[in-house]
């Protein structure tokens, strides 16, 4: 379990709890040695170095990330692996020059900037005298970078035409100041080990499953922040994680594999063991049901998009799109850069990245965070307002009508920060429920005399590439597909697709939503490194999607028969 | 999985009766049950399995880490890496040594931790199976590629061995607790808290209790322990101009046991801390040529760094066309019989010695990796090239394995590391009359002063990216194997006046220096160490290692270059570094 270490006195009574801006006051008062550690260590060097450097800085941040985590994966009922991992790592940013022209000046070309290096901190706060020497070391080399490419830009700036985007390097905001409580990492009282074993031994009974895993990771992820403006900043949340997987091949040698996966941020409320088994039964049998499935061909038609589904489609098709860097660089597609205020999605649709929302229904959501990392205070953001774009997603690198941060500037340990999705929330107003959008699918395959639609259950996750060198096209790579025919035959199971598109295109062809909504929790990579996200949506129906060919495994399944589970046994 | 994770090869014991049913016995049998039935594996029309081997690492690695008396990181992981080779053809040729050998070998993969029969040997039948394909596409490459590269010499491609067994029981529980060894090394961390002007230090202790198993199917069936203990500590400073100088400490020990006790430990911090004080106050060293006297340690360290790689001889396999093949020759290459030491020098390679003068050598072993018991091997003699230390990979000019196969190799071999390097000369003089020579030299050289020089830096604490830029500069100078740098560097004057320099290098210090050695002293310094096949034996490096020992004598050169780099040195960081309070409260 990860309980919130409480901020409170154990004498105070549960009546003062129960006020909430008392406990909060609270807090306010919470001693945090580390905070304190750094501030001061940021405020000698950034002193001295307004004194005497040149170029000066004129920003400073220095943020930690704690990790704690343990873990346990199973695999046919033996345990794989255990571990136990604790890490402080300390990122120090600086800029150098001015907000009009720092270090971190796009030259527009997509290059990557990166000044500091990730730097291991000692675990106790005690150890003040090494975690100074560590930040002190860190900032001199990060100010000799920063100013290097400061002193370079200055030149080349002069030399090339002026940028689209002539907005600021770094907006100004507010400073936060805000000490919450920490989670502590606390894996109960519960044989996590014996649990994997027991639920990935439910494999065993399933021939066809080839390789699997059941994994359960806990995790606490607490965030330390000071900055030169006065930011001062203590966070952090648990991450609770059960994710299964089953593994297979096909007699034509295609590898599949179904997964499952539950998260919530505490482990008391991850799903209780009769629920990971009953999950652990249905990703064996889905496997082996697939590896039986005819192989499809590339089609275009109508089909149906699962909750699940749905979201991911929008992540990475609609979300990376809105990201504000990208509206800058000019080495992105920026398919959205120039529609502010114009439409983007059907009417009735509308979008919003809330990382202030816990949960959906009753499930947390895994991109929820307190602040984000630069600072500044997580809010809700309406980008899509009735498939009318409203702004974008923006840390504090400001883009053309946009000078400041939504807080939505985040990063795993070790990189910069760029802007990054949160909870990715869609609402429609043209809900119906799903026996109804399934009755559309049907008329719709009618419409267009195709012999069959489709209906993606399940999705694994996908990719896009928003470069402007590539095709701005996007992949979603599909568990669980079935054939949907409109003459009332059951629908059948298929293999070996993968949805392809063209954004744009594909949000103009969302005809109705279902009526309710389904969540995909999981972890994104990018530019900044991978962020816990969630994607919250309701089921599409689309008139036209297109599937191609998966990429198929040239390997026969394996040559010899499983061995026996006995030394001596039968074979 | 830990990929810095230091696993170790070599080492025995004497074998009491193998208990039946235990733990181990379970991975074994796993083992040979399964390897058993992979001799049948077979695709229709394609070439069989001639020669299979599973061998599996099972290590608990321990580490902790601190600096300033505060503990910077601990981990603690059980782990098991399965390898599965497979040979089809036969052995005068397969699938191995060439360039695509080792695609579908795996790696990255890992076998349960939990000694469950059917698990683990799951885990073997998909991998042999694998394994096999990969084999057999592997064949069918090279045949295509010998279709347009014309070979100089046609070797086989695997020389036969004897089948050996050997089952050793597991090593007893550590001599300390983990939580002891945190309290230890954050101690020795704290060290460095009466030592303000080092600016960044850090001591840390890894512990592997690891067990190696093998089979093959030439009946070969290994089981043994093999524990490794490593401490390591590393200082830097700046000195006045900017530049930063460093020292670092590794002591490698089979045993936790053979540790040394705290207080020596202590000491040995002190000193290195002491080392890098000095350092900061020393002046820049400058361009010389002339007398270089290696005392100490510092002979065993040149001799290991220069010759230890290069008696690996190592195969260059069959290439593609156009393609550039990974691989390094021994610069020894062709030279048997080759004069290269000077006639008093004699090397010997021996596994079979445990102890000398008394204390644990590290690079001792009764099996090799292959299951080739070795012999001591005379590699030099008379300062003449007489062979090359060898495994089962046939190489040019040699026939047979000398039993050296201590690391994962390339290409679908393994690689030879030297074990117990003996360098023993026929003409020496004590250390003092050695040093009294070098003054000579220099004297009659009309030099103002000779170089001695008191540690090299090896095996290396350089970060990744020092070493990336030591590199670079040996290839821009033409070397084909960079040399580490010296750390405790001295200027000595002909009246025996010792000046510390910091700041250069070594120029053209090569394996062909080593003909030029004119006198060795009498003494014999040891030198223990990881050889990871890296450059300088970098230790941030990580991955396999052979545990070595190099036995050998202080070493007087007539004429070596030294230069001073040209790279220009940062400027000291414009804050100052802040102020200790631990150290000002004491």
């Amino acid at each position: 379990m990860i309980p919130r270490q409480p901020c409170y006195s154990e004498g105070v009574s549960k009546v003062t709890l129960v006020a909430g801006l008392l406990a909060t006051a609270a807090c306010f008062g919470q001693p945090a040695p580390l905070l304190d550690t750094l501030k001061a260590e940021l405020e000698r060097n950034m002193g001295v170095l307004k004194e005497k450097a040149d170029p000066q800085p004129y920003f400073l941040q220095y943020g930690v990330i704690e990790q704690q985590s343990q873990s346990w994966t199973g695999t046919f009922g033996a345990l794989q692996n255990e571990g136990k991992s604790h890490t402080r790592i300390l990122d120090v940013n600086m800029r150098v020059g001015n907000r009009k022209l720092d270090n971190y000046h796009s030259s527009g070309r997509g290059e990557r900037l990166q000044f500091s290096s990730p730097m291991l901190l000692p675990l106790e706060d005690s150890a003040v005298d090494e975690i100074r020497r560590r930040a002190w070391l860190e900032t001199d080399r990060t100010y000799r970078r920063a100013a290097q490419r400061l002193i370079n830009l200055k030149t080349s700036t002069q030399v090339r035409v002026a940028a689209e985007d002539d907005s600021d390097d770094f907006s100004t905001e507010s400073p936060s100041a805000q000490v919450l409580p920490l989670p502590k990492l606390d894996p109960g009282k519960i044989d996590w080990a014996g649990r994997v074993r027991t639920w990935s031994g439910l494999f065993s009974k399933y021939p066809s499953v080839l390789g699997s895993a059941v994994s359960v990771r806990m995790a606490t992820e607490n965030r330390y922040l000071v900055n030169s403006e006065g930011t001062r900043v203590q966070h952090g949340r648990g991450f609770a994680r059960i994710t299964m997987m089953a593994q297979g091949k096909a007699d034509d040698g295609m590898d599949l594999f179904t997964t499952e996966s539950f998260e919530a941020e505490n482990v008391k409320d991850l799903p209780d063991e009769k629920a990971v088994e009953t999950a652990a039964g249905r990703v064996a049998q889905e496997l082996t049901n697939l590896l039986k499935a005819p192989v499809v061909d590339p089609f275009v038609g109508p089909a149906i998009l699962s909750g699940r589904a749905a979201a991911v489609f929008f992540h990475e098709i609609f979300g990376h799109r809105i990201e504000g860097h990208r509206q800058k660089d000019e080495s992105e597609g920026q398919t959205f850069t120039k529609m502010v205020n114009g439409k983007v999605l059907p009417d009735f649709l509308s979008i919003t990245f809330d990382p202030t929302q816990k949960k959906s229904g009753n499930v947390d959501l895994n991109g929820t965070y307190a602040y984000d990392d630069e600072g500044v205070k997580a809010r809700p953001v309406k980008v899509v307002e009735n498939g009318t774009l409203k702004t974008f997603l923006m840390s504090r690198s400001p883009i053309r009508n946009f000078p400041n941060s939504n807080g939505h500037g985040r990063k795993q340990a070790g990189l910069d920060v760029v802007s990054r999705q949160s909870n990715l929330i869609v609402e429609s107003s043209k809900k119906v429920s799903e026996e109804k959008l399934r009755d559309m699918l049907i008329e719709e395959i009618r419409r267009q005399n195709k012999p069959y639609g489709f209906r993606f259950d399940q999705v694994t996750g996908g990719f896009t590439t928003t470069s402007r060198a590539s095709l701005q096209a996007y992949t979603v790579i599909p568990l669980i597909v079935y054939r949907v025919y409109p003459d009332g035959r059951p629908d059948e199971l298929v293999r070996g697709v993968d949805i392809v598109g063209t954004p744009l295109a594909s949000f103009q062809r969302i005809i109705a939503t279902g009526d309710r909504l389904d969540v995909f929790n999981g972890y994104c990579g990018a530019e900044s490194g991978s962020v816990p996200v969630a994607a919250v949506s309701p089921a599409l129906l689309v008139s036209e999607i297109e599937i191609q060919k998966k990429d198929k495994g040239r390997d026969r399944p394996p040559l010899l028969p499983a061995p026996p589970a006995n030394p001596g046994g039968a074979l | 999985m830990n990929r810095s994770l230091v696993l170790l090869i070599g080492l025995s014991l004497a074998a009491p009766a193998f208990a039946q049913n235990s733990p181990d016995d379970i991975v074994l049998r796993s083992m040979t049950d399964e390897l058993e039935r992979s001799r049948t594996l077979r695709i229709p029309g394609l070439e069989a399995p001639y020669f299979i081997e599973f061998t599996l690492d099972d290590a608990h690695v321990f580490s902790t880490a601190a600096a300033l008396g505060a503990t910077l990181s601990n981990s603690d992981n059980r782990l098991r890496v399965p390898r599965v080779k497979v040979r089809v053809g036969d052995a005068k040729f397969d699938n191995t040594n060439y360039i695509y050998s080792d695609f579908g070998s795996g790696g990255g993969e890992s076998a349960p931790v939990d000694n469950d029969y059917r698990v683990l040997r799951r885990g073997w039948w998909l991998a042999a199976d694998r394994a096999y394909k990969g084999a057999v596409e592997s064949i069918a490459r090279k045949r295509a590629a010998l279709k347009n590269v014309t070979q100089n010499e046609n070797l086989p491609d695997l020389w036969p061995a004897p089948p050996a067994q050997q089952k050793l029981p597991a090593r007893p529980a550590a001599s300390a607790t983990n939580a002891v060894w945190v309290e230890r090394i954050r101690t020795l961390s704290a060290t460095f808290l009466d030592y303000p002007e080092v600016v960044a230090s850090t001591v840390s202790f890894n512990t592997t209790r690891s067990t190696f198993s093998m089979v093959n199917t030439e009946g070969t069936v290994l089981q043994r322990p093999e524990p490794l203990t490593h401490l390591q500590a590393s200082a830097a400073a700046f000195a006045p101009d900017g530049m930063t100088v460093r020292d670092s400490l590794s002591l490698p020990r089979t045993e936790e046991k053979s540790v040394p006790p705290q207080e020596e430990l202590s000491k040995s911090i002190s000193q290195l801390a002491e080392n890098v004080r000095a350092l900061t106050k020393a002046s820049v060293g400058e361009n010389y040529s002339g007398p270089v006297l290696f005392e100490g340690i510092a002979g065993p360290q040149v001799l290991a760094e220069l010759l230890a790689p290069n008696f690996a001889l190592g195969r260059r396999p069959v290439g593609e066309p156009g393609r550039q093949i990974p691989f390094l020759a021994s610069e020894l290459e062709n030279r048997i019989e080759s004069k290269i030491l000077p006639d008093f020098l004699t090397i010997i390679d021996d596994p079979t010695k445990k102890e000398w003068n008394g204390a644990s050598l590290l690079g001792s072993y009764e099996i090799d990796e292959e299951g080739v018991v070795p012999k001591p091997v005379t590699l030099v003699e008379k300062g003449r090239l007489k062979t090359f230390l060898l495994t089962r990979q046939p190489v040019r000019g040699q026939q047979g394995t000398n039993g050296r196969a201590r690391l994962p190799g390339g290409f679908g071999a393994w690689q030879a590391s030297i074990s117990n390097l003996f360098v023993n000369s026929s003409e020496s003089v004590k250390a003092a009359d050695l040093r009294k020579q070098f003054l000579k030299l220099v004297t009659d050289r009309q030099k103002p002063w000779g170089i001695v020089v008191k540690r090299m830096d090896f095996p290396s604490g350089a970060s990744n990216e020092e070493a990336r830029r030591l590199i670079q500069a040996a290839q821009q100078s033409g070397a084909v194997r960079p040399v580490s740098a010296p750390v405790l560097i001295y200027k000595v004057f002909p009246d025996g006046r010792e000046e510390l320099i910091r700041g250069v290098r070594f120029r053209g210090l090569t394996i062909r220096s080593l003909r030029d050695i004119v006198a060795v002293s009498e003494e014999q310094y040891p030198l223990h160490y990881l050889n990871n096949m890296l450059p300088f034996a970098l230790m941030s490096g990580g991955g396999y290692v052979a545990p070595a020992s190099v036995i050998g004598p202080a070493l007087l050169f007539e004429d070596l270059e030294l230069e001073r780099p040209t790279d220009d040195v940062p400027k000291l960081p414009l804050v100052p570094a802040p102020e200790l309070r631990a150290a000002t409260k004491k």
